[in-house]
């Protein structure tokens, strides 16, 4: 084998020699061979970074994992552990290793743009990598480690930029947002060089099985066969129990994923409550009269927007009332505005909402406990702290789209002076209410990992109590099949990649 | 190294790069830089380039290195180090600078003293994992012998840095260029004779993975550019190399 060389030294030495001098110290000579020592690594396996890092506090399955990824799967893996157990710490521990061992020079870190800062922070902090966020105007190739958000990366000059720096190491977090093939991210990442790349995700399935598939694929193409294979093999129709296994023993070769109960922390348990509310015979005639819309007016024929009245009437009246009011401006046929009119003056009349009068048993129930609200609606947000403050009962509101700093504001509110957070979604990225352990689904999202994510929220390390989910659904209505749907989705994810803790009630 | 020793270590390198040390209590060390290590270690290229280019005052850094966060409990101010600070990593770096090279001289007397070349070499072995050895040898300028672990030999013999007056120095016979030569060729002797399994593990892998790239495209007529920078990734990711570097050496005097 060939073995490398270089002359620099030889030749300073030589002109030394030919001068007689300048000589070093001699004691500086011995200190430098003390050094060089100390710095040697001595073995192809083990780990170095964790004596670099004697500030933290790396827990054993971090470990493990840093050195699974490395010395099993050569640096190229999927790290998805359950939300709250530290994918960034270990991510951080097999760069560091890299940048020690010599064999990265230059990453690049792709994240959400809620979490640059994060990133930043906590690579320069914890782990002493001089990282840097990126803005416009910075020179991308004056750094080695730079983060940038994926939703700046993907675009131009960005991309070209990236390409050219010939990065040795790719990390992506929230990599479940490369899930769609077809979207610029996915082919941006597809387009760059990985020598060794993390994708970082607690839900890599969130909805169907080629997820999986895309995201394996875009960390090693061909790992799970090419697409028309896979496609045979494992569509719902014919997969088979047999296959299933060797399908999450092949993904396993190339994801980790630690659940909580792995770690040796004595984590609290989840009490999921599934409760299937009637709605008030006023409710379910406007429910009635709303389903009926599709055979009345041509303009309510499409399925989407059919789901999305039925959804929201399952939620609150104000939800419906907007876009049905929306819709409404669509319709020409008189006979078809009456029919509709007749809904809003029948929704507008509704006295009572059942859903909300359940929340707030549950929230009464809860005693002085604080109690988080998940919904999907920004109306029924609205609507609900209205109700709740007619109770007298103190809330705020959140939403994902929230500055960190109001999320942080928010956060604290919650924490010092109300009861109740309604939020909108998980928005989650992000925070953390471990001081909380009462979680209500107003509204199930048609994603389980959604659900999941909101749990995580709270469901974390630092918890001390049981964390008591309560799933909120309309007897007779769409929300059957969501349910439906999301333990099917469950059952799908559990078999390709593993258990998930409860999220919903198990099926009988 | 634990803190104990990294404190000795710096109180030694100040102390021989001229650096005044202003206080020096078991938790931490104040020292008052020179330009020279300041421009060395404190990351402020612009600032001496001002003053370079101003002709103006240099007003080289004081600092305090804590090597024991007690000290900061005893409201010391100062910028914390241990064994992976970056700012260590640096002294390390000026370190390397600063003491690679010597000529030094057994401390007897009356005695024909026989020159050495001294040298210790870093061999990394490199994939997608790596491995270094050191390698400390030398080599007779007069006879052409080769000895290995010759940095254990040196610290076991008082030397100094000027000629003792008693003694004769032998002249150098072999031509210090070719004496190199020499020592590079017997430790690549000894890396051909290691184990290499790694390589051919390593060789395996590459192959596998080509093998894996090529079913995800073999329907693809063109293979598509992104193919191209799989299997260069994959190569890069793999391909086993080895690397000499030199760390450090020097001319002795030895009886």
């Amino acid at each position: 084998m060939i073995i490398e060389k270089s002359s620099t030294w030889k030749d300073n030495f030589l002109e030394r020699l030919e001068n007689d001098g300048p000589w070093d110290r001699f004691t500086l000579y011995q200190m430098n061979a003390e050094v060089q020592k100390s710095k040697l690594i001595t073995e192809f396996s083990g780990l170095q970074a964790p004596k670099f890092l004697k500030d933290l506090n790396i827990l054993d399955h971090q470990l493990e994992v840093a050195q699974t990824v490395i010395e099993e799967m050569h640096g190229k893996a999927i790290l998805a552990d359950e939300v709250g157990l530290g994918k960034t710490i270990e991510a951080g521990l097999v760069l560091k290793e890299y940048l020690i061992r010599g064999l990265v020079k230059k990453a690049l870190i792709l994240v959400p743009a809620s979490l640059l800062k994060q990133w930043v922070d906590e690579l320069n902090k914890k782990f002493y990598i001089p990282a840097i966020g990126y803005k416009k105007k910075v020179a991308i190739d004056q750094y080695d480690v730079v983060v940038m958000s994926m939703d700046t990366a993907k675009k131009s000059p960005h991309r070209e930029q990236i390409i050219e720096q010939d990065y040795d190491m790719i990390i992506i977090d929230e990599a479940h947002k490369l899930k769609n093939h077809k979207t610029q991210i996915y082919e941006f990442v597809q387009s760059i060089k990985k020598k060794f790349c993390l994708l970082l995700t607690a839900t890599p399935i969130q909805n169907d099985i080629f997820e999986i598939f895309y995201l394996v694929s875009l960390l090693k193409p061909g790992h799970l066969g090419n697409y028309e294979a896979f496609q045979t093999a494992f569509s719902a129709k014919k997969r088979s129990f047999e296959q299933e296994e060797f399908l999450k023993e092949l993904v396993n070769k190339v994801m980790i994923r630690n659940r909580r109960n792995d770690t040796g922390f004595d984590w609290t348990s989840r009490q999921v409550e599934t409760f299937q509310i009637d709605f008030t015979e006023e409710e379910r005639q406007v429910y009635d009269m709303l389903c009926e819309l599709k055979n009345i007016s041509s303009v309510f024929s499409g399925s989407f927007s059919m789901i999305t009245l039925q959804k929201e009437m399952c939620s609150s009246k104000e939800a419906t009332y907007l876009t049905l009011e929306k819709m409404k401006q669509k319709v020409v046929n008189p006979e078809e505005v009456a029919y509709i009119d007749e809904i809003i003056n029948k929704l507008a009349a509704l006295q009572i909402n059942a859903k909300a009068e359940k929340t707030y048993e549950i929230v009464q129930n809860a005693g002085d406990d604080k109690v988080i609200i998940f919904t999907e609606y920004r109306s029924t947000q609205a609507y609900l702290q209205w109700y709740l403050h007619t109770k007298g009962i103190t809330s705020v509101l959140f939403n994902g789209k929230f500055s960190k700093n109001k999320k942080d504001w928010m956060q604290q509110l919650f924490k010092d002076r109300a009861q109740v957070l309604i939020a909108t979604e998980s928005g989650g990225e992000g925070i953390n209410l471990q001081f909380c352990h009462h979680v209500i689904n107003y509204d199930l999202p048609w994603n389980p990992m959604k659900l999941e994510q909101r749990i995580g929220r709270v469901h974390r390390l630092g918890q001390e109590h049981d964390v008591q989910i309560y799933n909120l659904a309309i007897k007779n209505t769409i929300e059957d099949n969501i349910l439906n749907l999301l333990n099917d989705k469950i059952n799908v994810f559990e078999k390709v990649v593993g258990e998930l803790d409860d999220i919903l009630t198990k099926r009988a | 190294m634990y803190a104990q020793q990294i404190h000795q270590y710096l109180e030694s390198f100040f102390r021989e790069t001229d650096c005044e040390i202003l206080k020096n209590q078991p938790n931490f060390l104040s020292v008052q830089l020179t330009n020279d290590i300041d421009k060395k270690i404190m990351n402020r290229p612009f600032y001496w380039q001002y003053i370079e280019a101003t002709g103006g005052e240099p007003n080289p850094s004081q600092i305090t290195l804590i090597t024991n966060r007690d000290a900061l409990d005893e409201g010391i101010w100062g910028e914390v180090i241990h064994f992976g600070s970056p700012r260590l990593n640096q002294i390390f770096k000026a370190n390397h600078e600063l003491g690679s090279m010597v000529k030094m001289y057994e401390n007897v007397e009356d005695y024909n003293l026989v020159p050495w070349l001294g040298m210790n070499y870093k061999i990394s072995y490199q994939c997608d994992r790596t491995k270094e050895m050191i390698f400390s040898y030398g080599i007779n300028l007069v006879t052409g012998t080769i000895e290995d672990n010759f940095h254990d030999r040196l610290m076991g013999v008082e030397l100094v840095e000027d000629m003792p007056r008693t003694v004769f120095c032998l002249p150098i016979i072999v031509k210090p260029k070719r004496a190199m030569e020499r020592l590079e060729e017997s430790i690549e002797r000894i890396i051909q004779q290691d184990d290499h399994s790694w390589a051919e593990e390593a060789r395996t892998r590459w192959k596998k993975e080509i093998h894996v790239l090529d079913y995800f495209y073999e329907d693809e007529k063109e293979k598509p550019e992104r193919y191209e920078i799989e299997v260069k990734a994959i190569e890069e990711r793999y391909t086993p190399r080895i690397k000499m570097e030199i760390v450090s050496g020097g001319l002795f005097y030895l009886k």
